[in-house]
């Protein structure tokens, strides 16, 4: 039989996370584009709600907290038994943790289980929560991303950068299926080099861009933003390439701030590697990549 | 995990055995043997009053005011370097997380004034009312927080940032992303916090 998308394709249960509607909707776009040729079918989950990200616990307290994730599986879980898949850090980081503590706690799962239950609902923890770059190397694997290249990215300079929570705490988990290590992971410049790109040793690839700390109180975290770019124009890069949603924004949207108070020149594009993909795949570099909605514009893969 | 035993005390001699036993993760704390792997991988350690392997050893020597009080709990960028590093598998970013919202409870004053619990006020508010995170609605309201003069400061000082996400369709400009469902939301999370309050704990 024919290797073709058609005969692979199967579904799997998407979270898309509140940045995929503002933020990183560039993420979403290019992620649903690249899925129908890598055989992926993506149901979101219904009526899907935040995750509490890094902060939620904060105000809302813990069980509170737990129970937004709760939530979610529980919609998950109602539509089927596939795996969930989310592409943002936080959310993948917050699901998958909430699934892994009612797996390892009867009593969380009661409480929680107790919780849903004001809305008639429930959730028995059978599920697994995976982030999609996992997903892409254990399922897909490198082989078929190359396979439907079609336009290969060549000449393009690519620095990886990773970031925290898509491989901290989990990637070298069991749960996790040991898609990589914590500080020296290798699936970023897999993808960069899948398309065809030229990969970059970028040493910082997975120091932190402060979070959602550089959003609250840039005094405390542009100084992080600014060692990452810093490195990545040492390199001559054309592009840096991020699976995180925060990340991306927090490299990009601050260039001008950090020029500006270090008196340095960045103008760095920072994409998603699945717009990197789109446009390695032939798919339309606006529609279906939305590199448009990248405040830095690389004019170098906007030719490609 | 509503207060400890002893809210507002500066010392507390039982305070270790509370953290041991009714926050997330504080369990493992036991096992902490002061090597500071986790300071020296803190990528924002240097404007922490003390590291976590510092703070861990004040919890242990009883100073609860003092852990309560210092913006280590509020610095915390969660990246969770420290949490993979620990040679004795502490989930420090998780303990520091519930540390933030005993203090909170408590009724600290840094957990009223730092940018992160008033952040995380601005967050659960969007979260808990609509469901989604408004990423317009929690800055605007977190700029806020500070004051009128303040918020509009801050607001205008974001004004070019705030234009390039229009520009590229990051930000809408419509009414905020809500789920179908909110009162549904709404009644798992005061149960929730019910539960919490009924165990008087954490996790």
């Amino acid at each position: 039989m024919e290797k073709g998308p058609k005969a692979m394709t199967r579904t799997l249960t998407y979270y898309p996370g509140c940045s995929s509607q503002a933020s990183a909707v560039h993420l979403d776009k290019s992620l649903r584009a690249i899925m129908g040729p890598l055989g992926v079918a993506l149901r979101d989950i219904d009526d899907w709600n935040c995750c509490g990200a890094s902060v939620g616990h904060i105000e809302g307290g813990h069980l509170a907290n737990s129970a937004l994730s709760a939530r979610n599986l529980a919609n998950a879980q109602a539509a089927g038994p596939e795996d969930i898949i989310t592409p943002c850090a936080a959310c993948y980081l917050n699901t998958h943790y909430v699934n892994e503590s009612i797996r390892g706690s009867e009593s969380l799962k009661k409480d929680l289980n107790e919780a849903l239950g004001a809305a008639g609902k429930s959730y028995d923890g059978s599920l697994h929560v995976r982030h999609i770059c996992e997903m892409l190397v254990t399922d897909i694997g490198m082989g078929a991303v190359k396979a439907q290249v079609k336009k290969p990215l060549t000449g393009l300079k690519v620095a990886g950068y990773v970031g925290c929570q898509t491989v901290r705490p989990f990637a070298n988990t069991e749960r996790a299926n040991k898609f990589d290590t914590y500080d020296d992971p290798t699936f970023l410049d897999d993808f960069t080099a899948a398309c065809g790109a030229e990969v970059l040793p970028f040493k910082l690839r997975t120091h932190c861009c402060g979070g959602s700390v550089s959003v609250m109180s840039p005094d405390k975290g542009l100084h992080l933003i600014k060692e990452l770019l810093d490195e990545v124009q040492k390199l001559g890069a054309d592009v840096i390439s991020t699976p995180c949603p925060l990340c991306q924004t927090n490299v990009e949207m601050y260039q001008p701030e950090i020029n500006k108070r270090f008196g340095t020149n960045f103008n760095i594009p920072v994409v998603f590697y699945s717009q990197l993909m789109a446009v390695a795949f032939g798919l339309d570099p606006v529609k279906d990549a939305g590199l448009d909605q990248n405040i830095i514009k690389s004019d170098k893969l906007l030719k490609m | 995990m509503t207060i400890s035993p002893t809210p507002k005390r500066a010392y507390d001699l039982n305070f270790a055995r509370y953290v041991y036993e009714n926050i997330d993760g504080g369990e493992r704390l036991r096992m902490c043997m002061q090597c500071g792997a986790c300071s020296g991988s803190c990528p924002i350690g240097k404007q922490m009053d003390h590291g976590p392997r510092k703070l861990f050893m004040m919890i242990r020597a009883g100073m609860k005011e003092a852990v309560l009080t210092s913006n280590t709990i509020w610095n915390c960028v969660s990246c969770y370097n420290c949490v993979v590093r620990c040679p004795r598998k502490v989930p420090i970013t998780y303990i520091l997380h519930d540390l933030a919202y005993l203090a909170v409870q408590e009724g600290y004053e840094p957990a009223k004034k730092a940018d992160n619990a008033r952040f995380a006020k601005a967050f659960w508010w969007s979260a808990a009312k609509y469901g989604r995170t408004d990423e317009r609605l929690v800055t605007g309201k977190y700029y806020f927080s500070f004051g009128i003069g303040e918020g509009i400061k801050r607001g205008l000082g974001n004004q070019a940032i705030a234009l390039n996400m229009i520009k590229t369709k990051r930000m809408h400009l419509g009414m905020p992303h809500a789920i179908k469902a909110k009162d549904e939301l709404q009644k798992i999370l005061a149960k929730a916090a019910e539960i919490q309050e009924r165990h008087g704990k954490g996790a």
